[in-house]
C-alpha cells in the first residue's frame, strides 16, 4: 500500500463516454417520439442531400433558374416533373429538395448562435450575480418582449431585401434571452451545490469552476434548447419568406408558398401549395419530438417504469 | 502540551434572511455564531457537537474560508484568515480541506472518480504525469476503494453513498493537508457504514498526522472519534473538555439533554437520566439571558433569564458556560 506501489493502469477502462452515450441513445430511441423525430429528420436530411441531384441531371431542374422550355405555366405532376411546375415552369420537386437544405441551414445555424449566446450570457449572469446579473437579465427582458418577426419586417422595410445570413443573424440575436434565463437559473442552483464549494476549497479559480464544473452540467440543457430553437428559427424564416421579405436569392419552403400566393395559384394548384406547407409542419414537428425525447434522456424522472 | 494549530477568537457570524416582498415573513437575522473562541491542538480530533442550526457547520465553513466572520478572527498557525489573498490564499487552500456532509452532492456528477480526485493536485501543480496518477490511485486505495483501477473511471452515480464519501475523503486527503474539517461525514450514510468512515479518518490521522475538526450531532460518534469536544448551542459554546469527561461527567444541562437523547438499550426506567430538558419551552427573551434558558429545567428565573453565562474554566482544560454547572441546579426549576 506504499506510494511506491505500481498500479496496473491497463485495467482502467477508458470507454466510459461511449457507454454513457449508448445508454442515453437506447433510452432516446425507445421513446416513440424520439423514433418518429429521428425518422423524419433522416428523411429531411436525405432530401437536403438529394437536392444536388436534379440540377446535375438536367439544368432545367435548377430550383431557382432552371425553366422547362416546353412549359411556361404551372402544370400538375407528371413523369418529367414529379410535383409539377410553378408559374414559370420551374420544377417543384427540386425546389422542395432545395428548401430542405435551406431549412436545415437556417434552423441549425440560427439555433446554434442562439444557444451559444444564451449559454454564455446565462452562465455569466448566474455566476457573477449582483450588478452583472441584473444588467444582463434586464437586457434579456427588453429583447424578449420585442417580437422578432416584427423587428425583422421593419429592418426589411428599411433596408430592402435581407440576405439569408442576415436573417439568421437577427434570429440568433433575438432568440437568446429564453435560453439564457434557463441557463442562468441552472447556474444559480449549481453554484450552491457542495461540489462547487469543494472545488473552491480545493483552490479552483473562477475560470476552472465555470468551465470544469458548471459548464458540463448546463451543456445538456443547452443542447435540449437548441432543438426547440431550431423549430422557432425555421418558422420565423418561413413566415418572413411567405410575407415577401425573404432572401430572393434562395429557394426556401416559405418562398415557394409566397410564389403560390403571389401568382394567384393558392386554390388552383394544391400540388404546389401542399408540399412546402406539409414539409414546414413536419420538420418543426420532428425537431420538437427530438427535443421531447432528449428531455427524457436528460431527466430520468420522465422515464416510464419498465414492467418487470 | 502540543501547540494550538487553529484558533477562533471571539468569532461571530450572522446571516440575514430575506423577508418576502408581500408581508409574510419579515427580514430577520440568524445569529449562527456568537463570540465563539476555541483552540484546536495540533494532531488532535476535535469534535464540535450540536443540534441542527446550532452553528457548527458555519464554524467549519469559516475555517475553510467559504464564509468570512463578521467579527473576530480565525487563525491557522498564527495566520489570520481574513487577510489571505491570491497566492497565500491558494497555499492556505492546499493546507486546509473539507469533507462535506452529503456525498450525493459533493461530487460533480459529470466528472469521473479519477478526475475528481486528481483535480486538487492539478490545481496546486503538486505532481504530473505518471507520478500524479500513482498518487491518485494510491489515495483511492488508502480510503478503501480497492482495486483502485476499477474505480477510477466510474462516475459518482455508479457508486454507493459510502463509496462516494470515500472518494470525497480521498479528494480532501490527496493534498496531504494539515487541517481537515469533516462536516458530519456520516450523517447521510447507513449506520453500519459510519464506523468504516470513522476508521478511515483515524487511519488518515495516523498516517499523515492531520488535525481534524469533526462536526457532528451525535455524541456517540464524537466519543468514538474525538480527543476533545466542544458542545455548541445556538451559536454559543456550552461546554468544552476531553471527550471522555464531557460524555461521562457532563456539567451543562444542554450536554446532559443531548446524552439523554442518545438511544440506549434496556428498560426505560432502569436507565439513569439527567432530565434537564423542559417539555415545553418557557417564555423569555432569548437575546437577554442564557441561550438555553427557554429549554432548561434547571434554569434560575432571575439570573439565567437576564445574564449570559460566560465560558468559565471548571477544571484543567474544562470549560462550562452555565451559572449552575453540575448537579447543583438553579432553585427556581419549576418554570412557568
Amino acid at each position: 500500500m506504499d506510494n511506491g506501489e505500481r498500479f496496473d493502469t491497463s485495467r482502467m477502462k477508458r470507454s466510459h463516454w461511449a457507454a454513457h452515450f449508448l445508454e442515453g441513445w437506447s433510452v432516446f430511441i425507445q421513446n416513440p417520439l424520439g423514433k418518429a423525430g429521428v425518422g423524419l429528420l433522416i428523411l429531411f436530411g436525405l432530401m437536403a442531400a438529394a437536392s444536388v441531384i436534379p440540377p446535375w441531371i438536367d439544368p432545367m431542374y435548377r430550383p431557382m433558374t432552371g425553366v422547362d422550355p416546353e412549359i411556361v405555366r404551372s402544370v400538375g405532376p407528371s413523369l418529367k416533373h414529379w410535383l409539377g411546375t410553378d408559374f414559370m415552369g420551374r420544377d417543384l420537386f427540386s425546389q422542395l429538395l432545395a428548401g430542405a437544405r435551406i431549412a436545415f441551414m437556417v434552423g441549425v445555424s440560427a439555433a446554434f448562435m442562439t444557444v451559444v449566446l444564451g449559454t454564455a450570457i446565462g452562465m455569466t449572469a448566474g455566476y457573477m450575480g449582483r450588478t452583472v446579473d441584473t444588467l444582463l437579465m434586464r437586457l434579456a427582458d427588453i429583447i424578449m418582449v420585442m417580437p422578432t418577426l416584427l423587428f425583422v419586417l421593419m429592418l426589411a422595410a428599411l433596408f430592402g431585401q435581407l440576405n439569408i445570413w442576415t436573417i439568421v443573424l437577427i434570429i440568433g440575436l433575438f432568440r437568446w434571452p429564453g435560453v439564457s434565463r434557463v441557463i442562468r437559473s441552472q447556474t444559480l442552483s449549481l453554484k450552491q451545490r457542495p461540489f462547487i464549494e469543494a472545488a473552491r476549497v480545493a483552490g479552483a479559480s473562477h475560470l476552472r469552476i465555470i468551465f470544469r464544473h458548471i459548464m458540463p452540467n448546463v451543456l445538456p440543457l443547452s443542447f435540449l434548447y437548441m432543438t426547440f430553437r431550431v423549430t422557432s428559427a425555421i418558422t420565423i424564416e418561413a413566415a418572413l419568406a411567405f410575407l415577401g421579405f425573404g432572401d430572393p436569392g434562395t429557394v426556401s419552403w416559405g418562398m415557394m408558398l409566397q410564389w403560390v400566393w403571389k401568382t394567384g395559384h393558392m386554390f388552383k394548384a394544391p400540388y404546389w401549395l401542399l408540399p412546402p406547407g406539409i414539409c414546414i409542419s413536419l420538420i418543426t414537428l420532428s425537431f420538437y419530438m427530438l427535443g421531447r425525447a432528449m428531455d427524457e434522456v436528460l431527466d430520468p424522472r420522465l422515464r416510464k417504469e419498465e414492467d418487470a | 502540551m502540543p501547540e494550538p494549530i487553529l484558533k477562533l477568537e471571539e468569532v461571530s457570524k450572522t446571516y440575514r434572511t430575506k423577508g418576502s416582498m408581500f408581508g409574510g415573513r419579515a427580514a430577520g437575522l440568524v445569529k449562527a455564531l456568537q463570540c465563539v473562541s476555541l483552540e484546536v491542538l495540533k494532531g488532535e480530533i476535535f469534535g464540535l457537537v450540536g443540534e441542527s442550526g446550532s452553528g457548527k457547520t458555519t464554524a467549519g465553513r469559516l475555517i475553510v474560508k467559504l464564509e468570512s466572520p463578521e467579527s473576530g478572527r480565525v487563525l491557522l498557525n498564527g495566520e489570520v484568515l481574513s487577510t489571505l489573498r491570491g497566492r497565500r490564499l491558494k497555499a492556505y487552500r492546499r493546507r486546509v480541506q473539507m469533507i462535506f456532509q452529503d456525498p450525493y452532492q459533493s461530487l460533480n456528477p459529470q466528472l469521473s472518480i479519477y478526475e475528481s480526485v486528481v483535480e486538487p493536485i492539478t490545481i496546486h501543480r503538486l505532481a504530473a504525469g505518471r507520478e500524479r496518477m500513482e498518487r491518485v490511485l494510491s489515495m483511492i486505495q488508502t480510503v478503501g476503494l480497492s482495486p483502485p483501477e476499477s474505480f477510477v473511471n466510474r462516475y459518482p452515480h455508479q457508486l454507493s453513498g459510502g463509496q462516494r464519501q470515500r472518494v470525497a475523503i480521498a479528494r480532501a486527503m490527496v493534498l496531504e493537508p494539515d487541517f481537515v474539517v469533516a462536516d458530519e461525514p456520516t450523517s447521510m450514510l447507513d449506520a453500519s457504514y459510519s464506523a468504516k468512515i470513522f476508521n478511515i479518518i483515524l487511519e488518515m490521522r495516523k498516517r499523515f498526522g492531520i488535525t481534524i475538526l469533526f462536526i457532528t450531532h451525535s455524541l456517540a460518534a464524537a466519543r468514538y472519534l474525538c480527543d476533545r469536544i466542544a458542545v455548541i448551542y445556538r451559536g454559543h459554546l456550552m461546554e468544552v473538555g476531553t471527550a471522555a469527561e464531557v460524555i461521562h461527567h457532563p456539567l451543562h444541562p444542554y450536554t446532559r439533554a443531548l446524552i439523554d437523547a442518545l438511544p440506549k438499550f434496556g428498560l426505560a426506567e432502569q436507565i439513569p437520566r439527567y432530565n434537564t430538558l423542559l417539555e415545553e419551552e418557557r417564555a423569555g427573551v432569548e437575546a437577554v439571558g442564557c441561550p438555553f434558558f427557554m429549554r432548561c429545567r434547571k434554569a434560575h428565573r432571575t439570573q439565567c433569564g437576564r445574564e449570559v453565562p460566560g465560558l468559565e474554566p471548571v477544571g484543567p482544560g474544562r470549560f462550562v458556560a452555565c451559572f449552575f454547572p453540575g448537579n447543583g441546579g438553579g432553585a427556581g426549576g419549576k418554570g412557568s
